[in-house]
């Protein structure tokens, strides 16, 4: 027989089609062990991912949020209007800003005098004791450090009384999410571990059913990598499908919180859309599902099928 | 073609499998060991496929020395080898179909070319019609002629037989044995384990006798 190149590749692609095949027949054959298993790895893979994609979602809030953050700078008094809108006009020239806003005394005692219900007792004042001020609306994409540093720069300007910027609760809340987000990899990685584990356990117990066969095929002459190559793709199997069922789960937990999120994102002012994280959580669960599937196989096929050796 | 020069293979606790054998089998032979059960026949073959390796001596396959041979290189020693048992060793989850092509499986065969292999490798051994049952539902003279396929099925030059009529009732031992000497004729260099001396003597072949693991 003349053998090229193209048939020993087409044959090696047969083989592991026929491999991948017969490994998910094998799986099929014990339909209740394989899908208890497939629940385990789905359920332990979804934990941290889940909580991943809750942290997506609330980090995406708070950097909307964030995208409208504004400093206030209250002008010291004596600051006549147009050199507050020529201030302003300077102000809008630098890239942190987006645009500029004047609230003039006389705007800012009007709407005190609307809102408070103090109108009688402002009458009594013979100024007005309220500053002009400056509503600076910063453009998107400003780190928490990029608006401290400019609202010291701001700080420091001739014509500054005072500022004031609500950034105090989005770096808590950054800081917090940052803590989160490290213990929820560290919780990731444990996990990892553990499916890794359970996909190697499976595997032994498949290589200690298969016993024979593995025999029969050293006694023809399988190599190692022949004899691995079933159980590598049962360990893949369990993975992907695992990673899918724990997708299931993500996405099933995110349609649950969608409607109490809808209505804090609308508080926020901002608008999340659910089927990206979705998405973004499939991406991330297949191929490491696939890997730590893989490693598990590895794992329970280097230690034990050295140990199987023909009578 | 296999060569032992004072081989010995001790077990661990001091039992000898077999002791100091020296023994030239030519390429394309066919030749009988013999003896009583623990006489050391099974050891040798065992040696020759690696399935034990020798503590002592030199045991030359095509003129090398396969005592020393690292593990990664014993699935292409075996490949030379077509090995039969007394109990098949067949596996009985598998068509026959299957059980013939393992291997020429994980020879890497392309699938056309195992599908006509395996059929003519049926059709020697007279159970082509059989390909797609189950080997337990054969019997014990139609499941050895399975194991045979099987050996056969790569084309190895060597062909081991460890008491391959140890079950069987005379004729189907005489149409066993024939198989063998068709194989041989076709240039396989064939030993066959046994302790059917009547069987051995009819057929006129050179007989290795061994008596608590030596050479008589």
């Amino acid at each position: 027989m003349r053998v090229t190149l193209s048939t020993r590749i087409l044959a090696w692609l047969d083989q592991h089609r026929r491999c991948a095949y017969s490994s998910y027949m094998e799986m099929r054959r014990r339909p209740m062990a394989s899908i208890m298993t497939l629940l385990v790895i789905g359920i332990t893979l979804a934990l941290p991912a889940s909580l991943l994609s809750l942290l997506k979602i609330s980090q995406t809030m708070t950097g909307n949020h964030q995208q409208n953050a504004s400093i206030s700078l209250f002008l010291k008094n004596g600051i006549v209007d147009e050199k507050a809108l020529k201030v302003a006009a300077d102000l809008e020239l630098r890239p942190q800003i987006n645009h500029v806003e004047l609230l003039t005394s006389a705007d800012a005692m009007e709407e005190f005098r609307s809102h408070s219900g103090f109108g009688d007792a402002l009458d009594a004042l013979d100024d007005n004791p309220l500053p002009n001020v400056l509503l600076i609306h910063l453009t998107p994409n400003n780190s928490s450090i990029d608006i401290r540093e400019l609202a010291a720069e701001l700080k420091e300007e001739s014509v500054t009384d005072s500022i004031e910027y609500d950034q105090g609760w989005i770096e808590r809340m950054q800081a917090i999410t940052q803590a989160i987000r490290r213990a929820v990899q560290a919780l990731g990685f444990g996990l990892g571990l553990a499916v890794m584990l359970i996909i190697g356990n499976t595997i032994r117990l498949e290589i200690m059913n298969r016993r024979e066969e593995i025999e029969v095929t050293r006694l023809v002459g399988g190599s190692d990598d022949f004899i691995r190559r079933p159980f590598l793709y049962i360990g893949l199997i369990y993975g992907l499908f695992g990673a899918l069922i724990a997708w299931l789960l993500v996405s099933i937990l995110l349609m649950l919180v969608s409607g109490p999120l809808g209505r804090l994102a609308e508080l926020y002012d901002t608008a999340i859309s659910l089927s990206a994280f979705s998405l973004q959580a499939l991406l991330l669960l297949i191929p490491i599902g696939i890997s730590f599937g893989l490693a598990g196989a590895w794992l329970a096929v280097s230690r034990h099928l050295s140990s199987i050796n023909p009578e | 073609m296999i060569h032992f020069e004072n081989v010995s293979k001790r077990f661990p606790g001091g039992h000898y499998g077999v002791s100091n054998i020296t023994l030239n089998i030519e390429s394309g032979a066919l030749a009988f060991i013999t003896g009583h059960s623990g006489a050391g026949k099974s050891t040798l073959l065992r040696l020759i496929a690696l399935l034990e390796r020798p503590t002592r001596g030199q045991l030359l396959i095509d003129g090398r020395n396969i005592g020393r041979l690292p593990e990664n290189e014993i699935p292409a020693h075996r490949r030379k080898i077509g090995l039969i048992f007394q109990d098949h060793r067949l596996l009985n989850d598998r068509s026959v179909f299957d059980n013939v092509a393992l291997p020429l499986q994980v020879r890497g065969f392309p699938v056309r070319e195992v599908g006509k292999r395996v059929r003519a490798s049926l059709d020697k051994v007279g159970l082509l019609k059989k390909e797609k049952v189950l080997p337990i539902t054969l019997s014990g003279g139609e499941q050895q002629r399975i194991g045979i396929a099987r050996a056969i099925v790569s084309r190895p030059p060597i062909l081991l037989a460890d008491e391959p009529t140890g079950n069987l009732d005379p004729d189907l031992s005489h149409e066993i044995m024939d198989l063998f000497l068709a194989f041989n004729q076709l240039g396989i260099t064939t030993l066959i384990a046994s302790h059917d001396l009547d069987l051995i003597k009819k057929l006129d072949r050179p007989v290795v006798n061994l008596q608590q693991g030596e050479l008589r």
